[in-house]
Formats: C-alpha cells, structure tokens, sequence
C-alpha cells in the first residue's frame, strides 16, 4: 500500500477491483464507510460476483473474469478523452505518458463493452466519477492478481492514479490490501525464490552485500550452492513446485525436487491441487511444522511423512507488517502448550544439525531482538534502518496516543512519528513515510519522490527521447536540489550515504517520474490478453496471450500452447475463487476453530439461479464440478444471483476432501479439523503470470455434472 | 553459544508455565464465549452458557494481566487485548484504542483465543509408520528429518529440497527461513506471497 488502512478515512472515490474486503479486510471497511458516509465518497465495486463488499457500493460494476487490464485502459482512455488527465502531474513527475496514451486509445468504451461486459454508459459513468471526485484511492487484491497478466492488470491500477494525479496525497494511492498477517512483512524479508531480504535480487553484489550483514564470507556461502549458477537463478516457487517433482512440465534443474518442507504454509491454497497430490505421494520426505496438522498431512499417504508442532504466534514474539507497512511487536500471551516449540527454536534445532550454527547466529545472541536488528542493518533498499525493537515495541506499547486520521502520535513517548513507523524508516529518529512518493514534506519528516531507478533518460523505439528524471521546481521541501536528481551511489549498501542524503533534504534514491512504458516487461504498456481458458473463442485471435517460457522459474510454462479455442465447447463455465470471512488461508487455523467451523462448516458452490434450473440442480444438491486438467470435486450447490449465468464461485479454504472422498481418517487420531470440504483448487485451472507466476486461479474454465 | 543462550525469551506476563487447567478452561471458556458473543456475532448453543452480565465482563480475574498483541489474521493489523492468569489465556477483549482497528474485530479475531486452546492442535512430534500416526519424541523427529535432509543433499544436491515458508510468522522468523535457504545452498524456497 502507497498509503493506508486509515488514510483512506480522507478519500473522495474509492475504487475497489478485484476485493472482497467485507469478508477479507473486515475491519477495514470502518475506514472505507467513513469515507463513503462523511466525504460523500462513491464506492466504486468491480468485481465478477456481487460480494457482500459490492453490496456496500453505490455503483457496481460486473466485469468478465480476466478483463481488469481492458477495463481499466478504457477507464483511462476515457478520462484523456475527455481532457480529464492531471496535465500539471503529468508534465512534472510521469514517464511515457505519450507511449501509454497511443495504446489506451484501442480501448474505446465500445470495445471495452466487447471485451468486459461492462455497458458503455457504465465505463463513462465510471470514469466521471473518478475525475469529479479527486483525491481517489484506487484499492485491489487477488482479483487483480491471480491473472495470467496479473502484472499488467496491476501496472493499469497505477497507470489510472498517475493518470488522475491521485499519487502521493492523502486520500490517493494505490492500496492493496494483502492476505495474511504478517505477508507483508515476509515479502519485505523476501521468503522469495527470486530474491534476497529487501528485494536485493539474487546478483553477486546483493550476496557480497547480505554475506556482509550475516558476518560469513562470501566464497563460504557460494561453496554451499551446486555451482555459482544455481545461486543467481531463481528457483521454484510456491505456485509450481510440485512440478519439480512430478515433472509434467520440463524442468531446467540439475535434480528432481525429493524433499519438500511447509513451513506454517498450506498446500491445497495451491491450483492444480490434484497434481500437488502426485507430487507428496512421490516425494522421498515430507516435513510439515505447524501448530495444527494441516490438510497436507493428510493428504500424505506414504510413510514419507512427519509432523512438527510449532506453537501458534501467541506463544511466541517478533514484529509483524501490516498491509500498511507499519511495524507492530506482536507479543507473546502465554509460553507454548503442549510440547509444542516456538518458529525459533525448531529453526535452532535444524541448523544445529546442519553443522553451520555458529555462522547462522553469528550477530544474534538475543531472539529475536538480535534478528530485528539484523533486518535493520542490511535492509536498506526499504529503509528498515529506523526499525530497532526498541522503537517497535513503543509504539504497540503506546498505540493509544496515536491519531486515527493521520496515525501520527500527539505528545507521549512517540511524538510526531507515525504509528508503527511505516517504511521506510530511514533512521533510528526517522518518523516513517506515511504516504509514500508525498513531496509536501520532507523526506526526514515523512516525505518522499518517486524512486529514480531505470537511469536518467530514455530513448523509445518511436526515436523520442525523454528525460527520466522529475521537472525543475518539483522535489520535497528542503532539498538541495529543486527537481530531479538521480539515486546516490551507494545508499543500498552504506547507512552513512542515506543519512548524507536526508541532511541535504533528499532521497537516498533520487527524484524521478513514474513510468507508463516499463521497457523491461512483455507488455511496456498493459493490453488486454484473454485468458488462456478463455470463454470467448472469438477473441483469442485478437488478443493471444504470450508465447510459452521455456524455464520461468525452473519449470517450462505454457502460454500460447495452452489456448485452446475449442476448450470452451467441453467446459462452458468461466471458474473463480475468493475468501469468506469465517476462514483464513488453506483453512488449517480456522476450520480447527470451534466458534469459526460452527459458523461455516460446509463446502460449497455458488451457482446462479438460471445454470440450476438448466442443469436442473436445487439449493442444496451436490455436484460435479471437473476442471480441463482432470480435477473434480463434489460439492452443495449453494442458488445464487451473486455469480452471473456463466460464472461458478468456489471459496478456497476447505480440505480433508479429494475429488469425492473423505480424508478425514487420514488425519492424527483427534486432530480432524471440525470443518472438511473439498478444496476448491483441484478444480482451478493451469495458467500463471508471465512475470511473477503467481496462479491465474481467477480466470479458468469448468463443467458441472448432477452427482 | 548454545540453545539455552538464545532462548532466554521472557517468561510470559504471568510468569508461570502454562497448564491448561481443564476446570478453569471450562469456566473461562463460558466467560469468553458470552462476552464475545454480541461483537462476533457468534452463535452459542443455549444449553450451555448463561447471559453474563455487562458488569461481569469488566471484573479482572484475580492476578491477571493484560498483554496488547496483534490478530494473527489479515494483514489489517487489528489490536488484541489478552487478559492471562496463571499463564492461561482466560479471556480476550478489543482494543478500542488501537490506531487502525479501533475496537473493531470480525469472527477470526473475536475467536483468536481458540488459537492457543483448540482441542486440535498437535501436542507432539508424529511420524507416518505402516499407514499409521505414530508419536515420536523431538528428538527423535529433529534427527531423522535433518539426517535425511542432509542426506538428500549429499546425494542429489541442495536444490533437490524446497522449502515453503511463512507469511504467518514473525517478520523476524520469516527473515530466518530466507536465511535458512541461503545458507543450505538454493534459491528454492518461496511462500504465500507468491500466490
């Protein structure tokens, strides 16, 4: 999130794509309704499914699954149309606004209406909307993402706030609101098969840079890799592991994967889950760490299998991330029950017996207070530098004295600063950067320009050259220089270079434009692609997706190979998923929760009331619902308007179910969870983003059967 | 250094190790259960809690304390009041004064209690022997699996495990699991983030 939960309080329009945060964010939406009740704020909704968040909205809009990209650049396309583009913001502080422009004008309103579904007269409404009601926070989550041009459909959110000038102001932004608890902040230490902590990448500069903060020499560290290689190549991810060891898909490893170890992480949250399952029964050893026994566990039916109890977060401490970027010290209530172990402890245990203790623990003598400072020593691409366990904990010591409309604290302990230090936190003062790319303040007080990070000018295949950096006369207040500048040499790797910068008034990482043409992605400006299960044959030819990628990630994925026109003929029915309030995640938590599995015990299928009356299906009967890749599940059917006539909604957090049978005796004797369905992802479709791989779980096609 | 050294974590705000005192879960569960039961929206059989009394609810149990500490949910942030006695978790309340939630909390967060004393939480080490759960001491089940993780290493190479982390951890274990990888050798690890 460029700004937050509860700056939204101070916004004009808010619109929302691909977000269900009544059931997601609940809480949220006390921000969200105060916008809408005080400020007057339209509540835009764009989603495929009426959701209980689209019930709150004064204009809903339906769009076809997998057409954000095209909504948007016609949203776009429109606003410029009309001369509604923030002309001043634009001219000072956007990159490739001309190259953006000649691309948005295919999407007229009426090729948007082809595309989308969505009435033109609803595009224009839309759009007005958006102009008249400035500043606007433009809000998303995986509705936008699990796309097979997921990455672009985000790029066309943050192409529509430059385009309306909503950055950097209070009210504005782009706010995705992320899944689970603490996922911000393990993005930011990159749990990430691409990078190391901070998003230093995986270059011989980035390990030099983190073999310097752990203390351990780098040809060390290089020794433990197969060759120097497989240390810069990124590896297998959450999303397709499972084929680095079934291999449907070629792989471009040394090695079959053997061993596999979740680590307080569920696996049926993963598509294909059917092939998932081949993968555990082949596997020479699984290891699952979790406070409950997870629907991995008993899905395993090999002797291949071990169960170690972590104690749940309450039994232990460390700082969480919120959405926000703000820090909190999530305390610890009691000491662990049971003989459960704490996340720590159990890691202590491992690398004992991995032989390499002394080096691992080097800096850390105190946990985790020794790892905070760790993180705050060698993140400095994000500017975790300020984020001492000190500071953290006094601000969740002293919550109370912060103010709910600027999050800044009002006298006490942590005067001026912002709650939980949003990053980045530049220093150990640093009040953290509330709204980030604001330059109405400086940058020691919360301020900040756009990050100058692809050079200093750019010449486009049309020949026009553009300087990259910001216009004279914009940059923070205070700054040495009155306009762009570039990033200082060395601020990722040496605190004193961002300290000399904040001294002269200025990013360590320069003052720059955002762009619209990103030269270095597929698509340098979002178009649409159909989805490679598309509903509508017809359009496949005007708007194929990629070619295939022979090794993204390991593992060879199919693009152009996989759209198949004729697909729709057997499968007529377009597949999304999303969360309910009641649980969270893979469901290992919740669905073991007493209070929770009572109050949404069952597995179900939203189908619209005109598909039962075809199929001849009344609320309550089960069905078949079988995916292109063989999967299948048996499901209630659950009558609804909710989804359109050509559209099936699977909540995906049920498990201990596989394709018709009960799994429940495969669980530790007493550890069933209270609530078993199937999980929705058996039936989720092949496909992934052809940048991040996320899984295009939003956008696949199905068929029902009567069961 | 050793173990010892590294876990000198403070005691919990008690300062006793927990023992689930069956009687006083029961009674505290009702406690929680009515309290709860107006914010969540949570439905309870009628048989077996009796409507507390607004006045009730405020009364501390005796020695107890209160921990602020985070909903381990969404990433919204929201602020949890745990009240412990004798090291047992016996009652949650929200926090009205938190910046973000504001004494807000949904179904997941009015139960997080039930985090620390479902029924079905695992109690020790288990391994998978002839189709059957079989318990296992820790050490036991920390031998094994790193000797057979090493052993996969040794034969196939590093990159011939994956590891799946956490985006329910601490942002500091999280920082380990990435750490964790580097140091054994491979880029293959990855989390929820990724989907």
């Amino acid at each position: 999130m460029t700004n937050s939960m509860n700056d939204i309080r101070h916004s004009k329009c808010i619109f929302m794509i691909g977000s269900n945060a009544a059931e997601a964010h609940p809480v949220a939406m006390q921000h969200i309704l105060y916008a809408k009740e005080v400020n007057g704020a339209p509540l835009i909704v764009v989603d495929p499914r009426f959701t209980k968040l689209a019930a709150k909205a004064t204009e809903y809009v339906r769009i076809r699954p997998g057409t954000d990209t095209a909504f948007l650049m016609g949203l776009i396309n429109y606003i410029i149309q009309n001369d509604w583009h923030d002309k001043e913001f634009i001219r000072t502080r956007v990159a490739g606004f001309e190259e953006m422009r000649k691309v948005a004008a295919h999407y007229t309103p009426e090729v948007v209406e082809d595309i989308t579904g969505v009435p033109k007269e609803q595009l224009a409404r839309v759009a007005k909307l958006l102009a008249t009601n400035r500043p606007g926070t433009v809000i998303w989550c995986m509705g936008i993402t699990q796309h097979h041009i997921g990455s672009s459909n985000t790029r066309a959110c943050c192409i529509l706030q430059l385009v309306l000038g909503n950055m950097g102001v209070s009210g504005g932004g782009t706010n995705i609101f992320r899944g689970h608890d603490n996922v911000q902040g393990a993005t930011d230490v990159c749990v990430l098969s691409h990078s190391l902590p901070a998003y230093y990448g995986l270059k011989e500069g980035s390990w030099k840079h983190w073999c310097k903060v752990w203390g351990v020499d780098y040809e060390w560290i290089k020794s433990r890799f197969h060759s120097k290689e497989y240390m810069h190549k990124k590896g297998f991810t959450l999303a397709r592991w499972y084929e680095g060891v079934i291999q449907e898909d070629k792989i471009t490893q040394y090695t079959p994967i053997r061993a596999v170890v979740f680590w307080g992480c569920a696996s049926n949250s993963q598509s294909q889950y059917h092939k998932l399952k081949k993968a555990l029964d082949k596997l020479d050893l699984v290891v699952i760490i979790d406070p409950f026994p997870t629907t991995t566990a008993a899905m395993c039916e090999k002797d291949n299998v071990y169960l170690l109890p972590s104690t749940s977060q309450y039994e232990t401490e460390g700082s969480v991330t919120s959405s926000s970027r703000q820090a909190q010290w999530r305390y610890k209530v009691v000491d662990p029950i049971y003989e459960a172990k704490t996340d720590y402890e159990i890691m202590y245990e491992f690398v004992k017996r991995f032989g390499f203790a002394d080096k691992f623990y080097k800096n850390i003598k105190q946990i985790p207070e020794d790892v905070t400072r760790e993180i705050a020593r060698g993140a400095l691409t994000i500017g975790l530098c300020g984020w001492l366990p000190e500071r953290i904990k006094k601000h969740t010591d002293n919550w109370h004295t912060f103010d709910i409309d600027t999050l800044q604290a009002k006298g006490g302990p942590c005067d001026g600063e912002y709650y939980g230090l949003p990053w980045p936190c530049w220093t150990e003062t640093h009040p953290g950067t509330p709204i980030l790319y604001d330059i109405s303040k400086p940058v020691a007080k919360g301020g900040l320009p756009f990050r100058a990070r692809f050079g200093t000018e750019y010449t486009y295949p049309d020949g026009r050259k553009e300087n990259l950096l910001a216009a004279p006369g914009v940059a923070n207040p205070g700054s040495e220089i009155k306009g762009g500048y570039p990033e200082f040499p060395g601020w990722k790797t040496d605190p004193n270079v961002i300290k000399e910068a904040l001294r002269r008034g200025m990013a360590p990482f320069g003052n720059a434009r955002a762009r619209c043409y990103c030269w270095n992605f597929p698509d340098p400006v979002p178009i649409h692609r159909e989805p490679l299960h598309s509903p509508r044959a017809d359009l496949i030819k005007k708007y194929p997706t990629y070619p295939d990628k022979p090794d993204h990630y390991r593992v060879y994925t199919r693009f152009a190979s996989e759209q198949k026109p004729e697909l729709v003929k057997e499968y007529p029915l377009v597949l999304i998923t999303g969360r309910m309030v009641e649980h969270m995640g893979g469901g290992a938590e919740t669905r073991s929760n007493k209070y929770l599995a009572e109050l949404a015990p069952e597995m179900y299928a939203e189908i619209n009331v005109k598909v039962a009356n075809d199929y001849g299906l009344r609320e309550g009967d089960y069905v078949w619902i079988e995916s292109p890749e063989g999967g299948r599940i048996k499901v209630k059917v659950k009558v609804t308007d909710r989804v359109d006539e050509r559209t099936i909604f699977l909540p995906f957090h049920f498990g201990g179910f596989f394709m018709g049978r009960s799994y429940a005796a495969n669980y530790p004797e007493g550890h069933q969870p209270y609530a078993l369905g199937e999980p929705a992802n058996i039936v989720t479709n092949y496909g992934y983003d052809i940048i991040t791989q996320i899984q295009a779980t939003k956008e696949g096609l199905c068929r029902l059967k009567k069961a | 250094m050793g173990a010892k050294k590294i876990f000198t974590t403070p005691a919990t705000p008690a300062g006793k190790p927990v023992t689930l005192n069956p009687k006083l879960a029961r009674r505290t569960f009702l406690k929680i259960a009515t309290a709860a039961a107006g914010l969540g929206g949570l439905a309870f059989s009628g048989r077996l809690v009796r409507k507390a009394q607004a006045k009730e609810a405020k009364i501390p149990y005796p020695g107890s304390k209160i921990v602020r500490t985070i909903c381990t949910h969404c990433a919204v942030g929201c602020g949890v009041y745990a009240e412990v006695q004798n090291g047992v978790w016996v009652r949650q309340e929200i926090a009205q004064d938190h910046p973000i939630s504001r004494g807000g909390h949904c179904c997941k967060g009015a139960s997080a209690i039930d985090m620390v004393r479902s029924e079905k939480r695992l109690k020790y080490p288990l391994k998978r022997e002839g189709g059957r759960w079989k318990r296992i001491s820790w050490e036991q089940a920390l031998d094994e699996v790193c000797s057979k993780l090493l052993e996969i290493r040794e034969k196939y190479g590093p990159d011939a495990v994956h590891w799946n982390g956490s985006a329910k951890v601490s942002t500091e274990m999280a920082y380990l699991q990435r750490k964790l990888a580097a140091f054994w050798g491979t880029n293959n690890i990855d989390h929820q983030a990724r989907i």
